[in-house]
């Protein structure tokens, strides 16, 4: 036993031995153009029909092209479509498209493929990230190979905001329509300036395309690379195993902006967090029938400090909330004068005292004139410590001025379920934005009762204008609708929107530039555009 | 043992089987959550949708009928499709069974060994400073949070010392020229997790191996032996150890069937491809069809290692085979 001992203790010493010089921690430079991007978010597939992860949208946005991209202002420039005209109508769009573009395997690209796509998702409903974009269309015709006409039911809005990727037409035809939901896609083929290369149990690769029609890329590969551990993940891009991460916390960001190796930033992401209350007030509902009152909805509106959630929860990344679209865009609608309701616990208990909403028992809780207390459940995600958190402080909030909650935690799923089913009372959770309104406007629309329209709010006035401006070609016109809309929403108070939360992110200042946040107080990635990963390059 | 025995044994092994995939089936069920929920809770997806993904995936249909075209499918061999990943959940399975043995398999072999010599020692020197030595060691790191171990090491290994590489199996997006340098990459890679993995378990070992060598020790049958005037390393070795094994089988058996269950925290931390993480995401976002692949490869594996070990005990325990 002694000698088996010793020969094993032996062998475990030549082991280490043979590891320990030739490891280091860093990058392998197996070559400097190579740029590996680390995020929290990772693959589901790479069929652009199936996908919808943020991870998989920057990777079709960068293999294959759409007809228009954004510039860094969100303005439309051309891409697949080199140039476009609207009838007197305003129903008809006439795209020309570049010709000499050429699929990743050498095809030619036409105008069928364009058809092909767009009719694809509007019959199948395939394509989750983009189809809604294609809402309206009537009609594609294809006079030739380089001119798509595009015919709507209405003047459609937000025709050049259609960033939907087109595939090609010779690979996915030879698919069933019924295995489109489970195709691999296992060798992307677009048009785009990279082009798919490897993948691995954690990243992707993808390439420069050399033939690619317009402004080649600068840097020749770049890497997408899922990390479990976002800790893990900060470690490894100051240890330069990473050249850039996103979805960082504030911890990290203070540890990163001590590193001189480090740009960090904490920019605006396109969406926000929120507390949704049942007004549903169908027999059916089982929420809480006290919260059918707008009083009470504006009244905790009055009495939750925001700042102090995005101060203490978020850390200061975020910015304290008002109504459904992101301040700084174009469309966002910030509360004028008497309409605004600041932090204010009077103002709040001053609205429920008149609606005749009083401390009747001397218990701290408010109860109605027939004695039903202002008591209700507050539902937060448990593995969400932000908004967890954010929900201990709205319950002190709240009991401050005489409204009672009980705060309980679950998982997403079953949340969901909850919701789904009109069983609850509040909670928190939040929704991703995009560039076009229509897309977070749409999620309390009516129709959407029984889907994304979680608080089960309804409002005639609301859904008209909602289609309406889908329909207003002028920008300004459009802004005006948009703009109502988001102060009917804050007016009726079926969300209270809490906090604009940053996404911080970060790139190793020391080896690349030529990269910026998109827009000005925007982000490195994930920010809708192809900008940054065209133009940074190794220093 | 008898023939008949073993068939009987080999049925008992099936029924069990059979009864843990139903209650997995029925179990994810009852846990509150659409799986469709997570898919779909996107501001672009219409109602639409949502009816179309729920036909396709079968969860149109009332849970008895999703039930037997379950079973159905899986004695054809086919496990289902992944909701999340949208593709066969046996293609998945399959590819991350490799790093979850290469990480928990070594790391239990690593373990049992250590942990057993450990508690060898320790019950042999009992009461020494050496004893006291390796029984707070083992207490220490039987007890101590995985995932703040990991952590630790990390933070040491990989921040401090730079000599590991903080995450994954190999370098993303990394071409190898030669088997060598990707066989080097891969242990630069495993080393860390592999190393916490084993350390997290030699405790179990070590504690469980010295407890009952101390009781076998104090048996009349020792006193015997070491009355008749054999070596004292002879009667540990020959008199003591092979009956203080016999528990030992037990756990290892236990643990080796669970090997393939892998460890979702060290995978978590060190962001290894194994089978525990793709248990946690298929859970996160209710991927029934995924869920129930791993379960039943976790399933078979836990038994057969139990009926190996059976067969194991009646040859090693003569008591036993009679």
């Amino acid at each position: 036993m002694k000698r088996s001992v010793k020969i094993i203790l032996a062998a475990m010493l030549i082991l280490a031995l043979t590891i320990v010089p030739t490891g280091c921690g860093g990058s392998q430079g197996d070559d400097v153009s190579t740029f590996r991007l680390g995020s929290s978010t990772s693959f589901d597939t790479m069929n652009p029909l199936s996908s919808y992860m943020q991870v998989t949208y920057e990777f079709f946005l960068l293999v294959y092209d759409p007809l228009v991209r954004y510039d860094e202002d969100y303005d439309t420039v051309p891409c697949l479509a080199k140039d476009w005209s609207l009838s007197e109508d305003e129903l008809v769009w006439t795209f020309n498209l570049e010709e000499d573009v050429l699929w990743h395997d050498g095809e030619p690209f036409t105008s069928k493929d364009v058809k092909y796509t767009y009719e694809l998702m509007m019959d199948t409903g395939l394509g989750y990230m983009y189809s809604s974009y294609l809402d309206g269309i009537t009609d594609i015709d294809t006079p030739d190979d380089y001119t798509v006409v595009i015919t709507t039911e209405t003047p459609k809005a937000n025709m050049l905001m259609n960033t939907t990727p087109i595939l090609p037409m010779h690979i996915i035809e030879g698919i069933a329509e019924k295995d489109l939901e489970i195709w691999e896609n296992e060798e992307p083929i677009g048009t785009g300036p990279f082009m798919y290369d490897s993948k691995g149990d954690n990243f992707v690769k993808i390439v420069r395309n050399e033939d690619y029609f317009g402004d080649l890329p600068e840097i020749e590969a770049f890497v997408f690379v899922d990390y479990e551990n976002i800790d893990a993940m900060a470690q490894a891009l100051m240890l330069g195993e990473l050249d850039g991460a996103t979805n960082l916390n504030p911890a990290q960001l203070d540890q990163l902006q001590k590193d001189s190796n480090v740009d960090v930033i904490s920019g605006t992401e396109l969406g926000f967090m929120q507390i949704g209350i049942n007004c549903w007030t169908d027999p059916q509902s089982k929420g809480n029938p006290l919260l059918r009152d707008k009083t009470i909805r504006q009244a905790m509106d009055y009495a939750i400090n925001k700042q102090k959630i995005v101060d203490m929860a978020y850390s200061g990344q975020g910015i304290k909330g008002t109504t459904l679209i992101n301040p700084g865009d174009f469309y966002h609608y910030e509360p004028q004068g008497a309409e605004m309701r600041d932090y204010d616990p009077e103002k709040g208990k001053a609205l429920l005292e008149a609606a005749g909403y009083i401390d009747r028992n001397g218990d701290g809780v408010r109860e109605t004139v027939d004695g039903k207390p202002l008591e209700f459940e507050f539902i937060t995600i448990a593995d969400n410590v932000e908004e967890v958190k954010s929900g201990q402080l709205i319950v002190s909030d709240l009991a401050e001025i005489g409204i009672k909650v009980k705060n309980i935690t679950m998982d997403s799923g079953a949340l969901y379920d909850r919701i789904i089913e009109g069983s609850y009372d509040m909670f928190i959770w939040g929704w991703g934005s995009d560039i076009d309104p229509t897309v977070i406007l749409g999620i309390i629309i009516t129709d959407q009762i029984g889907g994304n329209n979680e608080p089960f709010f309804s409002n005639a006035r609301y859904d008209k204008l909602y289609i309406e401006q889908q329909a207003a070609m002028d920008e300004n016109e459009r802004q005006q609708m948009v703009f109502e809309m988001q102060r009917i929403v804050y007016d009726e108070s079926p969300y209270i929107i809490l906090v604009y939360s940053n996404n911080i992110q970060a790139i190793r200042s020391d080896r690349w530039t030529g990269y910026n946040q998109i827009p000005d107080e925007g982000l490195f990635f994930f920010n809708m555009t192809s900008l940054n990963y065209m133009n940074i390059k190794p220093l | 043992m008898h023939k008949g025995e073993l068939l009987k044994k080999l049925i008992y092994a099936c029924i069990t089987i059979l009864i843990v995939l139903v209650f997995n089936f029925l179990l994810f069920r009852v846990l509150p959550g659409d799986p469709l929920a997570m898919m779909m809770r996107n501001p672009r997806a219409t109602t639409e949708m949502l009816e179309g993904l729920k036909q396709f995936y079968g969860l149109d249909q009332p849970w008895y009928v999703q039930f037997f075209t379950y079973f159905k499918h899986m004695f054809q061999g086919n496990l289902g499709v992944s909701f999340l990943y949208k593709a066969p959940v046996s293609k998945i399975v399959v590819a991350r069974i490799l790093p979850t043995l290469l990480l928990v398999g070594v790391a239990e072999l690593l373990a049992i060994f250590v942990g057993i010599i450990i508690g060898i020692v320790a019950a042999w020197k009992r009461g020494t400073k050496l004893d006291v030595g390796t029984l707070s060691f083992s207490l220490i790191t039987y007890s101590v949070p995985t995932f703040w171990l990991g952590m630790i090491m990390l933070v040491v290994f990989c921040v401090g010392f730079k000599i590991f590489p903080t995450s994954g199996m190999f370098t993303p997006g990394m071409t190898f020229q030669t088997t060598g340098a990707m066989l080097h990459d891969l242990m630069r890679h495993s080393i860390l997790p592999i190393v916490t993995m084993a350390l997290v378990l030699i405790g179990e070992y070590a504690l469980t191996m010295r407890n009952t060598l101390i009781d076998v020790l104090s048996e009349d049958y020792i006193t015997t032996a070491r009355a008749k005037g054999f070596k004292e390393r002879y009667v540990l070795l020959k008199h003591a150890l092979p009956n203080a094994l016999l528990p030992m089988i037990t756990i290892i058996a236990i643990n080796i069937g669970f090997v393939v269950a892998g460890a979702i925290q060290i995978e978590t931390i060190f962001s290894w491809p194994g089978l525990g993480r793709l248990m946690y995401e298929a859970l996160s976002a209710r991927d029934y069809p995924l869920l129930q692949g791993i379960f039943l490869l976790v399933t078979v594996s836990v038994v057969l290692a139990n009926f190996l070990a059976d067969i194991t005990y009646s040859y090693i325990d003569p008591r036993i085979k009679n």
